[in-house]
C-alpha cells in the first residue's frame, strides 16, 4: 500500500507541476483542476490506509518532466497515469479514482490530437520573462520562490497528515483551510518559477517534519514562520520595481495574517 | 546540468544547481551513522545519514532538512565533498568549505552551515556509539546558536 501511496503522491506532483510548466491558460487551468482531484485521491487513500490500521509516509523519488514542448510533457504524463493504474487495488475507491483519471486521459488525448497545442515550454530555460525586474529584484524573487515553494509544499503535506489523524471537527476544518491556502500559494509560486525559467520540484519531506509529537510547539513555531514569511513579503514588495508583483506580495503578506489567526484557533483547542 | 544554458546575470551557477537539484538529498536505509542537529528555538533541523565502511570510507551519504535554502545548498555541497572520502578528510572538509564560502557568508548563513556540520559530527558520534555497542537510533546535538538569534543580533 505504501508503494501505491508513494506513486500516487508522485502522480499528484506530476500533474500539478505539468500545469505550472505549460503556458497555455486553458491547459494550465484544467491540469490544475485535475491536480486538486488527484490530491483528494491521495487524501482518500490515506484515510483508507489509516482505517485499516496501517500507515503511510511522504517518501518519494521522482524527477520533474523537464521537456522542451507541451506534447512531450503530456505524453509522459499520460504514460505515468496508465502505469500508476496498473498497481491499483480492485476496490470501489480505486474504481472511482480510475474513472476520474479516464476523463483526464481523454482530455490529454484531445490535446494531443491538435498540433496547435504543441507549444514550446520555457519553464526550465533559466530565462526570466517578467518585465520591469532589475537584476537585484530577480535575485530576491528567485531566492524567495525556492524558499517558499518548499515551505508551501511542506505545509500542505504536514496539515494533511494532521488532518487525517484528528478527531476534532474544528481542527479538521482549520487544517482544510490551511491546506487550501497553501495550495493556492504553491500554485502562485510555481507559476512564477515557470515564468522565471527556474521551475523545480520542492525537495522531499523528511518524517521529522510531519510526525509531530507536540502540536502546541509545532503551531507556535509555525506562527513564527508565518511572521517571517510576512517579513519576506514586505521586503520583496518594497524592493521589487514591478507594480503588479509588488501588489501581489502585499496580498500574500496580508493572507499570512489570516493563516496566523487560523493557527491560533488550533492553539485554543 | 546547465550546459548550453544562459545563466541569468548575478546568479552563481553552482548555487543555482544545488538549489534546483540538491545532491544526496533524502534518507539512507542502510546507514550505520545517523545524526541530527536541531535548533530548538526555531524547530529547524538537519538530519544526516552515513554509510561508513571498515576502512572508514564514507560509502554513501544523505541529508535532509526543514531549514532554509542556505542549509540545503551547504548540505548539498558538503555531501558532494565528503562522499567516497575517509572520515578524517571529511572533518577537514568542514574547514575547506568554510574557507570557500567564508567571506561571502552572512552571520545567518554561517549558522545554517554550522547546522549541516553539526549534523555530520552527530553522525560520527552515532557511528562510534553503535560500534561501542550502545543502542542509539540517532545522535542528536542541539545548536548553540540559533539563526533567529543571529538575525536579531545583526539588526
Amino acid at each position: 500500500m505504501n508503494n501505491l501511496y508513494k506513486t500516487k503522491h508522485e502522480l499528484w506532483l506530476k500533474i500539478l507541476f505539468a500545469s505550472f510548466a505549460i503556458d497555455d491558460e486553458k491547459i494550465k487551468s484544467r491540469l490544475y483542476d485535475f491536480s486538486q482531484i488527484s490530491f483528494r485521491h491521495l487524501k482518500w487513500i490515506s484515510e483508507k490506509i489509516l482505517r485499516e490500521g496501517k500507515d503511510y509516509n511522504y517518501d518519494r523519488d521522482m524527477m520533474l518532466y523537464k521537456r522542451e514542448n507541451v506534447f512531450e510533457i503530456l505524453k509522459a504524463l499520460k504514460e505515468d497515469i496508465i502505469n500508476t493504474q496498473k498497481i491499483y487495488e480492485d476496490t470501489e475507491l480505486f474504481s472511482r479514482i480510475k474513472s476520474d483519471e479516464k476523463y483526464l486521459l481523454e482530455f490529454l488525448d484531445e490535446l494531443l490530437s491538435d498540433e496547435s497545442n504543441n507549444q514550446p515550454v520555457y519553464a526550465f530555460n533559466m530565462q526570466n520573462r517578467f518585465e520591469n525586474l532589475d537584476i537585484e529584484s530577480q535575485m530576491s524573487l528567485r531566492m524567495f520562490l525556492f524558499e517558499e515553494s518548499y515551505k508551501e509544499y511542506e505545509l500542505i503535506l504536514v496539515y494533511a497528515y494532521m488532518q487525517a489523524r484528528t478527531n476534532s471537527i474544528k481542527q479538521y476544518d482549520v487544517f482544510q483551510d490551511l491546506v487550501d491556502e497553501s495550495y493556492f500559494h504553491l500554485k502562485s509560486f510555481g507559476n512564477m518559477m515557470a515564468q522565471m525559467g527556474i521551475l523545480a520540484l520542492p525537495r522531499e519531506l523528511h518524517e521529522l517534519s510531519y510526525k509531530v509529537d507536540d502540536l502546541q510547539k509545532f503551531i507556535i513555531d509555525g506562527i513564527k514562520e508565518e511572521e517571517a514569511a510576512k517579513e519576506m513579503c514586505i521586503e520583496l514588495s518594497s524592493s521589487i520595481k514591478d507594480e503588479k508583483l509588488s501588489k501581489f506580495f502585499d496580498f500574500i503578506n496580508n493572507q499570512e495574517n489570516y493563516h496566523i489567526e487560523l493557527m491560533k484557533r488550533l492553539l485554543d483547542e | 546540468m546547465f550546459e548550453g544554458v544562459e545563466v541569468p546575470e548575478g546568479m552563481n551557477v553552482e548555487v543555482l544547481e544545488h538549489l534546483m537539484n540538491p545532491h544526496n538529498y533524502g534518507k539512507l536505509d542502510d546507514a550505520n551513522g545517523i545524526g541530527v542537529a536541531v535548533d530548538e528555538k526555531t524547530g529547524e533541523y538537519t538530519i544526516m545519514y552515513l554509510k561508513i565502511d571498515d576502512n572508514l570510507i564514507i560509502e554513501d551519504i544523505r541529508y535532509a532538512t526543514n531549514g532554509c535554502q542556505d542549509t540545503v545548498v551547504v548540505g548539498s555541497m558538503f555531501s558532494d565533498m565528503i562522499k567516497k572520502q575517509n572520515t578524517d578528510y571529511a572533518q577537514k572538509a568542514i574547514k575547506k568549505l568554510y574557507e570557500k564560502l567564508g567571506s561571502n557568508m552572512t552571520a545567518k548563513q554561517r549558522v545554517c552551515a554550522d547546522m549541516v556540520f553539526t549534523s555530520f559530527i552527530a553522525t560520527l558520534k552515532n557511528f562510534e556509539n553503535l560500534k561501542n555497542g550502545k543502542s542509539e537510533e540517532a545522535h542528536i546535538l542541539k545548536m548553540k546558536e540559533s539563526c533567529e538569534t543571529e538575525e536579531k543580533t545583526d539588526e
